[in-house]
């Protein structure tokens, strides 16, 4: 009997073992959801599908933000981290110096068929904290201008190529809302700005149309990089001076205005572009699209993150090589697939997936995809990137400054002494 | 003095080994831990180095700690004597009513209680969204402009504290129930036959008789509110949160969005030995005035 059992146990650790041998696990933490999360799930299943007897990626969805950020860093400390996660480039920084992340090699890139050639120039710099490699970008999201075709088309704004035209420069913007007021659109305009973050992506852009440097030798807003950020924020506050965008929206707001068709146009990230497709599919919402943010200053230029690979540096726990060969393997399949992500409106951060005919056909991302040539990346700090004080900041002075509630100039001053004070 | 046999204080010790060991060890040891944590520069995960009593210092300087303490108090002032006198007036107006219809309004009033917060903060914020919600009729009606009422300084604490109040007052009326339904009915038989009007009837009977339930109310009340976070951080996240953070919420930016363990932890300590101070004076005070 007890022979038996022994036996029974014997052939069921050589079966497990065995099984482990054949196939990898990769455990795998992501923060995805909404129109991202649906989408990020099918990407699993068709990884697992086609490595069926090689890699199986297990998923977790955790919350979003300052949770996520914080449970992955308490979790890599005492080696219960996941095999890989999504991260956001703009954390990256705040990660590193936690030694939350493990580095990642060009050979190990190399080794699964990736380059740092792959990808946008800044993009990848955002990838790395002192020439460092911490993470694979994945996509790009940044913010774009939606637009109503039908009201726009009514005041002239619609080009012979179908595109917005005119809209350049702060006159020719202003000229474009004013006419869009005289054809009954009281308030043409719908912008997040009872909310900082949102504020700062659009600052931001303004900002990098005139090569501003935010943070610089560790200095914030530093010489008459404080000029362009007041010229940037009296753009966006001049909208809601003169009544073009109604104060103090809601984020939810800010949409519905656009899509109730109250306003023509929206400034919000792509990741809006599910809503406004599948309103469009169930014939609610009238005929639109979306373009990169109009240059008002020197030249194009807008805010982006990366959603990214990281690796987290599980203390106590060494990676098989077998192991950190069926991550690479993952990250890399993910990049080489990420066509299929841009559904979620993002920009595939791997050139390969965002210059082939299946993405050039898919609209609206093909009318906004060259911004990805001039995107400007948040500073690279531990106190910037999402959820971090320059969000804090934004909401504590650059929020209040285009709400009429403080002067830009006092604004800019306050944002950066409270941030500067925040440097250690 | 009478003595306990063997077999009592064995049966004793049994019986509190598991509460003594538990509570030492997640709540004395971290607490512990945590003043320690409290001397030190350290990040969220890991070890810093002694630096005395630096972060005290830095956080008797900082402009944001005032600002914190004064939000807390300020929102427990608008959010417990209201509370705590609400939850009374609807518990003797509920107490009032009979059968089924005393079991519907009390559940109307509790409805609220049962409610995550983050539905708390979806309900209220269209209902008060500055574009298109519902109380903005009204609002326009009076004031003749929509008020966005989460994004007006002024506004911001008493709203959160409205709201609040709306959310967790069923608690407080359930609790003045039970207390009400303890007086014996005799004793309001007596006052009526005596010809005590219904004001000297509450004065003399109802009054002292739940004193000892507001005691209750308010002391939970109170340590409650001096921990607030949720409501406020849900409402105010992306506004001008330096102005509006509570002192829990400056506890969770610099320790888990800055990742400072240890100036959060000063934070932590100041906060627990605040609400320690407030809640021993406060059951004392109110407890003395009972017994007078």
């Amino acid at each position: 009997m007890l022979k038996k059992l022994l036996g029974a146990a014997a052939l069921g650790l050589v079966m497990v073992a065995g099984g482990a041998m054949a196939k990898e696990t990769v455990v795998w933490w992501d923060f995805l959801g909404g129109g991202d999360g649906v989408r990020m799930k099918k990407l699993i299943e068709d990884f697992n599908a086609s490595h069926a007897d090689t890699i199986e990626i297990q998923a977790t969805t955790l919350e979003w933000g300052v949770p996520f950020y914080t449970k992955a860093q308490t979790s890599a400390a005492v080696g219960e981290g996941p095999d890989v996660m999504t991260y956001h480039l703009s954390r990256l920084p705040l990660g590193v110096s936690t030694g939350t992340l493990a580095e990642i090699t060009v050979d190990d890139l190399a080794s699964v068929g990736l380059a740092p050639g792959d990808y946008a120039a800044a993009n990848f710099g955002a990838a790395q904290v002192d020439g460092k490699i911490y993470a694979v970008p994945f996509d790009m999201h940044a913010v774009v201008l939606y637009y109503n075709k039908d009201l726009l088309a009514k005041a002239g704004l619609i080009g012979a190529d179908g595109l917005p035209t005119g809209l350049d420069g702060i006159d020719n913007f202003t000229a474009a809302l004013k006419k869009l007021q005289e054809g009954g659109t009281a308030q043409p305009l719908s912008i997040h700005d009872g909310a900082g973050d949102s504020m700062w992506r659009i600052f931001y852009s303004l900002f990098g149309q005139q090569d501003g440097a935010f943070l610089a030798d560790g200095k914030f807003l530093d010489g008459d990089n404080l000029d362009k950020a007041v010229k940037a924020t009296t753009v966006i506050s001049d909208w809601v001076k003169n009544g073009f965008a109604p104060a103090q929206v809601d984020y939810p707001a800010s949409i519905a205005l656009f899509t109730s068709g109250q306003a023509a146009f929206h400034i919000n990230g792509v990741w809006e572009v599910p809503t406004m497709t599948d309103l469009h599919a169930k014939g609610e919402l009238f005929e639109w699209g979306a373009i990169p943010i109009p240059t008002f200053f020197d030249h194009p230029a807008t805010w982006a993150d990366s959603h990214a690979f990281a690796i987290p540096n599980n203390v106590g726990k060494e990676m098989t090589a077998e192991k950190k060969k069926a991550v690479l393997e993952v990250i890399a399949w993910m990049n080489k697939n990420s066509t299929f992500w841009a559904t979620a409106g993002h920009l595939p951060a791997y050139n390969a997936a965002r210059e082939n005919d299946e993405f050039k056909a898919m609209q609206p991302n093909a009318a906004y995809a060259k911004l990805a040539d001039t995107a400007v990346f948040d500073p690279s700090s531990v106190l910037a990137g999402v959820a971090s004080p320059v969000y804090d900041a934004a909401g504590n002075f650059l929020m209040p400054a285009v709400n009429g509630e403080i002067e830009p100039q006092e604004a800019m001053e306050g944002m950066r002494d409270d941030l500067q004070g925040q440097v250690e | 003095m009478r003595r306990y046999d063997r077999s009592e204080m064995v049966t004793a010790l049994v019986l509190l080994t598991p509460f003594v060991a538990i509570y030492g060890l997640l709540f004395v040891y971290p607490l512990l831990k945590m003043v320690m944590l409290s001397f030190t520069k350290s990040p969220l995960i890991g070890e810093g180095d002694w630096v005395g009593f630096a972060n005290y210092i830095k956080l008797f300087k900082d402009r944001l700690f005032s600002v914190a303490v004064w939000n807390t108090l300020y929102f427990v002032l608008l959010s417990v004597i209201p509370s705590t006198i609400l939850g009374l007036l609807i518990a003797l107006g509920v107490n009032r009513l009979k059968g089924w219809t005393q079991s519907a309004v009390l559940a109307a009033f509790f409805l609220p209680y049962i409610l995550p917060v983050s539905v708390v903060y979806r309900i209220w914020g269209w209902m008060l969204d500055a574009q298109f919600g519902i109380l903005q009729f009204p609002i326009e009606a009076i004031f003749g402009e929509r008020v966005p009422v989460f994004r007006t300084l002024p506004l911001f604490m008493p709203a959160v504290a409205f709201i609040t109040i709306w959310w967790l007052v069923g608690f407080n009326v359930l609790l003045y129930i039970a207390g009400l339904r303890n007086i014996s009915a005799e004793i309001y038989e007596a006052a009526e036959l005596d010809g005590a009007t219904r004001l000297q009837t509450f004065r003399r009977i109802t009054w002292p008789l739940v004193w000892p339930i507001t005691v209750l109310v308010a002391t939970i009340q109170l340590i409650l509110q001096l921990k607030i976070f949720d409501q406020l951080y849900l409402f105010g996240q992306g506004g001008r949160t330096d102005s509006v953070l509570s002192l829990v919420w400056l506890v969770y930016r610099d320790a888990f969005q800055k990742n400072q363990g240890g100036y959060g932890a000063t934070i932590a300590v100041v906060l627990f030995a605040l609400i320690v101070g407030v809640s021993v004076l406060q059951y004392q005070a109110l407890r003395a005035r009972g017994e007078k």
